[in-house]
C-alpha cells in the first residue's frame, strides 16, 4: 500500500519537474531548431517543428558576413577582464572585511552593499559623462569599468560571507607552520575560498557576457560592440528581423556559457571544507 | 635553551580584559599546563605566546629571546589547535609536510621526517586520506603529527583533547606523556581538565578571570591551594569552604569548635577578621564529638561514597567508605581533620595558613 502511494508520488513529481523543464526548454529548442532552417521554411503555415532540409547557412553567413566574429572578442574580452578584475579586488576585499578588525569595517561592508542597491539605470548618464571626460569614451574599458561598479559590491558580499565560514584556526595553523600571513593566505584561504569564488566568478562572467543597457549607452561603434547590442543593431531594424540569423547567433552566444557552467560545474557542488574543524 | 619567559603581560580586546599582567617562568623540557575555567583567557594567552596576538603590555621571550615582535613563523614554535585546524584540501601526508616545506627541508629529508612522525603516532595506514576521511582521534593524531614532525623548541597546545571521548581521551593522555618523555621538549599545554593538568604536569598555572593564580607542582597546587579559588577549583568534588571567625589571639571558631591558627604556610593575620576554612571531602571524618549533620544526598560511586552533609543550613560534602552505609536523614557527627584544615582571607580569598591544634 505505502510502497504505491510513494509511487504515485514519484510519479506525480516527475511528471511535474518535467513540465516545468519543456516549459523552459522549448524556446530554446525552437531557436535551435529555425536557426537550422531554410529561410523558407520559416514561415510555412502550419509551422514545422523539425527543419524538412538542415542548412548550416546561417552560421556560415554570419561568421564569414558580419562583424560577429569581432562582436565575440569584444564579448569575451569584456567578460574575462571584468571577471579577473571583480574576482581580485572581491578576494582580498572580502579576506579584509573577514580577518581584520578595524573601526568602520562594518560601515564600509554595509556601505558597499548600499551601492548595490542603487538601481543601475540612474547611473548610466554620469557614468557615460565620467568615460568622456576621461578619455574612455567608446571603449571596451568603459565597460569593464562600467561592469565592474555593479559586479564588484556583490561579488564582495558573496565571498564575504562564504570566508566568513573558512575557520580563522586555519590560517593560524599555515602561519604558525611557517608561512607568511599571504602565503597562508595563498595555500589555505584560498583553495578554501575556491568554490566560493567559481560561483562570483561565473555571476560576473554572465553578467558582463549579457549587459545589454550600458553596452548600449557607453560604445557606438561596431569595432567595440559586444554580441548583445552588435547582434541587435546589426540584425534588428524597425524595417525587418532576419530571424534565422538573429537564431543562429543567440545559439552561438549561448554556447560559451553553457560550455562554461558545464566545465565548473563540479567545482561549484564540490564538498567545502568538510571535516575541517570539528567541536 | 628553550624555555618560556612571560613578564608582564596583559591583553585586552577593547574593554575585555582577557589577561592580566601575567608572569611566567617555564623551564626548558618542562610540561607546564595551563588550568582554568572557560573563558578565563588560557587561549589568548598561548596565542601570545605564538605570535598570533600582540600583548597590550608585557614582554614574551622563548628561549632568551624577546619574540614580541616576531611573527609565529619565526618563533620556532608548533601549536595544535583545539579545533585541529588540518587542512582540508590536502592528505594527512601533506598536512603534515606543510610545516617542513614552508621551511625548505629538501624533499628526500621531508618524506624520511614525515615517515618518521607517522609511525611514532601509528598513522602509517592513513596518509594518503584527506581530513574528512577521519575520525575525530585521527584528526587528532594527524595535528600532534603535524607538530612534533617539526621538531620545534616549545609545543602550544589548545584543549587538544576535549573534542574526543572519555575513553579516548585517557589513552591519549597516556601517549602525550609518553610523547613529552621521548622528545623532551617544553610544553605548554591548555586545559580546563583538572584530571589532564594533574596527571600530565611538571606544573600547573592555575588562571582565573585572566590572572595566573597559582603556579605549582600538581601535588602542591593540591595539597597548599594559594586561593580560595584554586581550593575550590581543584579536586572532585571540590573542597569544602566555610565562614569563619578570627580574633586577635589566633583561635579559629569554625560550627561553634575552636582551633588553633597558624601561619605556617602562608602570610598569617592581623586582629580579627572573618576568613573561609577549607577542607576537602576526604578529611571529613566522623567522630562521636564531631558536629551533629544530617546525610542529605548519598552517592555511591563503587569504592567510596560522596555524601552531602548538612550542619543547619551549610552543606558539606564529604568522601566515606561505602562500609559505613550511610542512608539519606541518617543523623551523624562529623568533623575536618584538623591537619588539612586550610584558611583563606575572608576579603581577597588569599592563603592566610592552617591549623594547628583543637581547643
Ligand atoms: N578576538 C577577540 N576579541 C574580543 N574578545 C576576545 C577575543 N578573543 C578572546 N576574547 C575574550 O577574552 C576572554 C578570554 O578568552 P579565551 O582566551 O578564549 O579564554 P579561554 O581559552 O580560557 O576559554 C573571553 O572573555 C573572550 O570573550
Ligand atoms: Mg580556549
Amino acid at each position: 500500500m505505502a510502497g504505491q502511494r510513494s509511487f504515485a508520488r514519484k510519479l506525480m513529481f516527475n511528471a511535474f519537474a518535467w513540465t516545468i523543464v519543456l516549459v523552459i526548454v522549448f524556446p530554446l529548442i525552437w531557436m535551435i531548431l529555425t536557426s537550422l532552417k531554410p529561410q523558407s521554411e520559416l514561415f510555412m503555415i502550419p509551422p514545422g517543428f523539425f527543419p524538412e532540409q538542415v542548412t548550416f547557412e546561417h552560421y556560415w553567413r554570419l561568421l564569414t558576413e558580419t562583424p560577429f566574429l569581432t562582436y565575440l572578442r569584444n564579448s569575451t574580452v569584456l567578460a574575462t577582464a571584468t571577471t579577473l578584475i571583480v574576482i581580485i579586488i572581491a578576494t582580498l576585499g572580502a579576506h579584509s572585511l573577514t580577518r581584520f578588525a578595524y573601526p568602520g569595517r562594518e560601515f564600509l561592508a554595509r556601505a558597499v552593499l548600499f551601492t548595490y542597491l542603487l538601481p543601475s539605470v540612474v547611473l548610466i548618464l554620469p557614468l557615460y559623462f565620467l568615460m568622456i571626460n576621461v578619455g574612455l569614451g567608446n571603449t571596451l574599458a568603459s565597460l569593464v569599468i562600467a561592469y565592474t561598479t555593479f559586479a564588484l559590491p556583490y561579488a564582495l558580499w558573496l565571498l564575504r560571507s562564504f570566508m566568513a565560514g573558512i575557520p580563522d584556526d586555519l590560517e593560524a595553523a599555515a602561519m604558525v607552520d611557517g608561512a607568511s600571513r599571504m602565503r597562508a593566505f595563498v595555500d589555505v584561504i584560498l583553495p578554501q575560498a575556491l568554490p566560493g569564488i567559481i560561483s562570483t566568478a561565473l555571476f560576473t562572467a554572465i553578467l558582463a557576457w549579457n549587459e545589454y543597457l550600458y553596452a548600449l549607452v557607453l560604445v557606438n561603434s561596431d569595432d567595440v560592440r559586444p554580441l548583445t547590442t552588435g547582434v541587435m543593431s546589426m540584425l534588428v531594424t524597425s524595417f525587418n528581423i532576419e530571424w534565422s540569423l538573429l537564431m543562429a547567433a543567440s545559439v552561438m552566444m549561448s554556447v560559451p556559457l553553457i560550455f562554461v557552467f558545464v566545465f565548473l560545474q563540479r567545482y561549484l557542488t564540490r564538498g567545502f571544507g568538510a571535516g575541517a574543524v570539528k567541536g | 635553551m628553550s624555555g618560556i619567559s612571560v613578564q608582564g603581560v596583559s591583553k585586552s580586546f577593547g574593554d575585555v580584559q582577557a589577561v592580566q599582567a601575567m608572569d611566567l617562568e617555564v623551564a626548558e623540557g618542562e610540561f607546564v599546563s595551563i588550568l582554568g575555567p572557560s573563558g578565563c583567557g588560557k587561549t589568548t594567552l598561548l596565542r601570545m605566546l605564538a605570535g598570533l596576538e600582540f600583548p597590550t603590555e608585557g614582554q614574551i621571550s622563548i628561549g632568551g629571546q624577546v619574540v614580541n615582535d616576531k611573527s609565529p613563523a619565526d618563533r620556532d614554535i608548533a601549536m595544535v589547535f583545539q579545533s585541529y585546524a588540518l587542512y582540508p584540501h590536502m592528505t594527512v601526508a601533506g598536512n603534515i609536510e606543510y610545516p617542513l616545506k614552508k621551511r625548505k627541508v629538501p624533499k628526500a629529508e621531508r618524506e624520511e621526517r614525515i615517515r618518521q612522525a607517522a609511525a611514532m603516532l601509528k598513522l602509517e595506514d592513513l596518509l594518503g586520506r584527506k581530513p574528512r576521511e577521519l575520525s575525530g582521534g585521527q584528526q587528532q593524531r594527524v595535528a600532534l603529527g603535524r607538530a612534533v614532525v617539526r621538531d620545534p623548541a616549545v609545543f602550544l597546545m589548545d584543549e587538544p583533547l576535549s573534542n574526543l571521548d572519555a575513553k579516548l581521551r585517557s589513552h591519549m593522555r597516556a601517549e602525550l606523556i609518553q610523547l613529552h618523555r621521548r622528545i623532551g621538549r617544553t610544553m605548554i599545554y591548555v586545559t580546563h581538565d583538572q584530571l589532564e593538568a594533574m596527571t600530565m604536569s611538571d606544573r600547573i598555572a592555575i588562571m582565573h578571570e585572566g590572572a595566573l593564580q597559582q603556579l605549582a607542582t600538581p601535588k602542591e597546587v593540591y595539597a597548599r591551594p594559594a586561593n580560595a579559588f584554586v581550593a575550590g577549583f581543584i579536586g572532585m568534588p571540590p573542597m569544602n569552604l566555610v565562614d569563619a571567625k578570627l580574633d586577635g589571639d589566633g583561635n579559629l571558631s569554625v560550627f561553634g569548635r575552636q582551633y588553633r591558627f597558624v601561619a605556617s604556610d602562608g602570610p598569617g593575620h592581623s586582629g580579627e577578621q572573618t576568613v573561609k576554612v577549607g577542607f576537602r571531602p576526604e578529611d571529613v571524618v566522623l567522630r562521636d564529638d564531631g558536629e551533629a549533620a544530617r546525610v542529605a544526598i548519598v552517592e555511591p560511586t563503587g569504592h567510596e561514597v560522596i555524601v552531602v552533609f548538612e550542619i543547619d543550613s551549610a552543606r558539606i560534602v564529604g568522601r566515606v567508605s561505602p562500609e559505613l552505609d550511610l542512608k539519606a536523614d541518617d543523623q551523624v557527627r562529623l568533623a575536618p581533620r584538623v591537619e588539612r584544615i586550610h584558611v583563606f582571607s575572608g576579603t581577597d580569598g588569599d592563603r592566610l595558613g592552617g591549623v594547628h591544634s583543637e581547643g
